[in-house]
């Protein structure tokens, strides 16, 4: 490959058209997840090598549209009139290529460097529909290259046509879509106008003008800059008025209508349904699914499903992580002759990291589950079916993805709530988030759930706390549209998928994705926070505890004889002194200040500690409470740590549940709180969420402590 | 009438579009334009929202927003008259 010859392409396309595979099957392993600039809409990234050049691909959002009505919408359009490709591939849904082709038109109108692939052909084949592919490119005046993600067809052909765009081999024709009448004259007058302002250079006057008709107002900030406004306002006023009175219709509807009525006719030039439709296998499922009796309960059922598969199937995987890292503690110990440095190593780096580590399969299998809802359709379906619910409580259905997502992570959940579009509903989304069960309170519970319960008691009790969360968040979100928010939320005018059985490939790559970005909050924060903690509890030293342990050590060999007992003994005598030492560092006394605060929840000065350090991320709760509880042994993993936690005697039932509660519901930690900041913009409002958290959580914790206390 | 008016079954066709501009917008890029004929295919569990079917698109829409789209019923359930692929006569009569 020689320097310097790369072509530039972006892939436009609605939700669902399979851009996304068509992508991966492009770029194979060469991919890199970002952001656009200025927002946290993912942008993928991939190359592939074909030929002398390198094709550089971008992967834009699906969109239905190029409005600005929304946040994809805008970013899609941005990136192609601020940083042009060389060549646009739109893809297109071949079984629905009607609907898609509106998008086509736009991209049309933006008169770049068009290529349409025409995805699923494989679907369009076996459902029978015969499409004109010929008379299709002469209508649209670029070329139409049939291809199939999924079975990996047509894929040369689309790079090979990219080339020879990108060598100018093939002529685009740039074809105009004809208004109606009197729209035409309106686009025409106000293209002449803006034609004289020369600034205006990097934008199709013409797209300018339609945007303008449209009432785009992205488009019209863009344009007030400009002194042609003057004239171009006037223009503008006089054109809605006249459409308004004279035609019934705004000038946004009926250029719609035209781009379909355009669609339409090429549909019957081109396309042939058969004549007997067959009842799907998307209608059928839905028929049960969706079913009036059924739906709800299948639902639920599905999302209990989810958290079983997690939990028994994560459950040896998990053992096993575990035991690989007691196994690496034993045999680095020896290594290390300075007992601070082994400390350090040990009981700080080693347990720390591998108490996070252990609990990725839980979240790969989760992750692996919502992925695959979201990748066959059935996600959208979640949002009908519960959407009559969110709204009740003032959110859209849709705030149920990011509610499902906070379930992994709050971080990704919060920037997942861009997709609303009204702000009320995005803020109230925001808030409740947090009280979802994210992955990394899920170590709390594994912890707890299955030092204190009986594994089949265990899952039913962190059910009970996934949903204890929901209950909590959707009363939050209740009482805030009640009081502080109360204007309009978003609207369900969405689109139900055909279910389509998602590319294993896919499936693993999302789900990799977010394991990638828990390891990375645990490779960093927790490291750091893990350390920190360390110090915390080692520093400062108390030389007399040293001397203390010292002399009991020699009275205990002078006075026991039997080697077992002795030994038993010592230990006894080291494990006191490590829990007073750790009383007398800057984490004990940090717990003893808050233990009158925490005491009626049933927790200790220990848990108190655990709680502060959980602020920088709820897994290091777990492994505080390893480094608290072990301090000065070698081996130190999560089992251990349960029979610790069990041998207790200020820890019951009672401590375990009420320690969940508080841990599912008090501030989140530093990162998501940094996110929460960013989105919503203020720190006052951020601050108020953190009271209500440390209230709500604090309230909650002590009605199921007492509540435990006499049932249990 | 109002396609919120219409029950599961009915078979309609668009006739005219009122709703607030997020929503119009949103119904258009589905493609539920003026003379699209659509069938109410069925209600969400919980009574809400509704479930529509048109040109082999399935388009959810809450019962407060049906009510921003003006529509002229053409069949209800069971009555056995085709929905109408638009242009399909003229496709086969040319």
């Amino acid at each position: 490959m020689i320097q310097g010859h790369e072509i530039r392409v972006a892939l436009a396309g609605n939700p669902n058209c399979g851009k996304s595979s068509l992508f991966n099957a492009l770029t194979g392993s060469h991919q890199r997840v970002g952001n656009f600039s200025g927002v946290t809409i993912e942008k993928h990234e991939g190359f592939v090598d074909y030929g002398k050049y390198r094709i550089r691909f971008v992967d834009l959002p699906g969109t239905y549209s190029l409005t600005a009505y929304s946040p994809e919408e805008l970013v899609a359009r941005h990136y192609l009139i601020e940083d042009p490709p060389d060549v646009v591939v739109n893809v297109v849904e071949g079984p629905n290529i009607e609907r898609n082709l509106l998008l086509t038109l736009q991209l049309m109108e933006m008169e770049v460097d068009l290529l349409v692939a025409l995805n699923m052909f494989d679907e369009v084949e076996a459902e029978g529909i015969e499409i004109d592919v010929k008379q299709l490119q002469r209508l649209l005046g670029c070329h139409i290259i049939p291809t199939s993600a999924k079975k990996k067809q047509g894929l040369r052909s689309l790079l090979d046509h990219v080339v020879r765009v990108y060598e100018g081999d093939i002529e685009i024709k740039k074809n105009k879509l004809a208004f109606r009448q009197e729209l035409e004259h309106a686009v025409d007058a106000i293209t002449g106008m803006l034609d004289d302002e020369p600034e205006l250079g990097k934008y199709n006057r013409r797209w300018l003008a339609i945007k303008l008709l449209e009432n785009d107002k992205e488009v019209y900030n863009v344009v007030r800059q400009y002194p042609v406004w003057v004239k171009t306002e006037l223009a503008l006023q006089q054109i809605m008025q006249e459409t308004g009175t004279l035609y019934k219709t705004d000038p946004e509807t009926g250029i719609t209508e035209d781009r379909y009525a355009f669609i339409r006719g090429a549909m019957q030039e081109c396309v042939r349904h058969p004549r007997e439709k067959k009842q799907s296998l998307t209608d059928y499922i839905d028929s049960v699914v969706l079913n009036r009796v059924l739906g709800l309960p299948i639902f639920l059922f599905i999302v209990w499903l989810i958290f079983h598969m997690t939990f028994t199937l994560g459950t040896p995987l998990m053992d096993g992580l575990d035991s690989l890292f007691g196994l690496l503690s034993v045999s680095v110990s020896p290594l290390l002759p300075n007992e601070t440095l082994r400390s350090l190593l040990v009981d700080g780096i080693i347990a720390g990291v591998g108490g996070v580590l252990v609990f990725l399969p839980n979240i790969l299998l989760l992750f692996l589950g919502l992925s695959f809802l979201e990748a066959s359709g059935y996600m959208a379906r979640a949002a009908f079916v519960v959407d009559k619910v969110m709204h009740r409580f003032g959110l859209h259905g849709k705030s149920f993805i990011p509610m499902i997502t906070g379930f992994g992570c709050s971080i990704p959940a919060i920037m997942a709530t861009r997709t609303l579009k009204s702000p009320s509903d995005r803020l109230a989304t925001i808030m409740i988030i947090p009280f979802m069960s994210c992955g990394a309170k899920l170590p709390v519970y594994v912890l707890l759930a299955g030092a204190f319960f009986t594994p089949a008691a265990a899952a039913n009790v962190m059910f009970g706390i996934y949903l204890f969360g929901i209950v909590v968040g959707l009363l939050t979100a209740l009482a805030m549209k009640k009081t502080v928010l109360k204007s309009d939320s978003e609207p369900f005018v969405m689109e139900l998928p055909p279910y389509r059985w998602p590319t294993f490939r896919s499936v693993i790559v999302q789900a990799m994705r977010k394991a990638l970005m828990y390891l990375k909050k645990a490779g960093t924060i927790i490291l750091l926070a893990v350390l920190l903690i360390w110090a915390f509890s080692n520093y400062p030293k108390n030389p007399e505890l040293d001397e203390v342990l010292d002399r009991r050590i020699a009275e205990i060999e002078m006075t026991v004889t039997d080697q077992g007992q002795k030994e038993q003994a010592i230990t006894e005598a080291e494990n006191t002194i490590s829990s007073e030492q750790l009383e007398y560092s800057i984490a004990g006394r940090a717990g003893k200040i808050l233990e009158p605060v925490i005491r009626p929840l049933g927790f200790d000065w220990r848990i108190g500690v655990a709680l502060v350090t959980g602020l920088a991320a709820k897994e290091v709760v777990v492994s505080t409470m390893g480094t608290i509880y072990s301090l000065g042994e070698a081996d130190e993993t999560s089992t251990e740590l349960k029979s610790i936690l069990k041998s207790d005697p200020g820890f019951d039932q009672a401590t375990a549940l009420s320690l969940m509660v508080f841990v599912l519901l008090y501030i989140p930690c530093v990162a998501a709180v940094g996110v929460m900041r960013k989105e919503l913009g203020q720190w006052k409002a951020v601050a108020y969420y953190g009271a209500y958290a440390l209230a709500v959580a604090w309230i909650f914790s002590f009605l199921t402590f007492r509540l435990a206390q006499m049932l249990v | 009438m109002l396609l919120s008016d219409l029950n599961v079954g009915d078979k309609a066709q668009v006739t005219g579009l009122h709703a607030e501009r997020a929503v119009r917008r949103r119904i258009l890029d589905m493609g539920l334009i003026a003379g699209t004929r659509f069938k109410v295919l069925r209600v969400a569990p919980l009574g809400d929202p509704v479930e529509i079917v048109f040109k082999g698109v399935h388009v959810t829409l809450r019962k407060n927003e049906a009510a921003g789209i003006e529509v002229e019923k053409t069949g209800e359930a069971g009555d056995r008259k085709p929905m109408g692929r638009e242009g399909r006569k003229r496709w086969f009569g040319r």
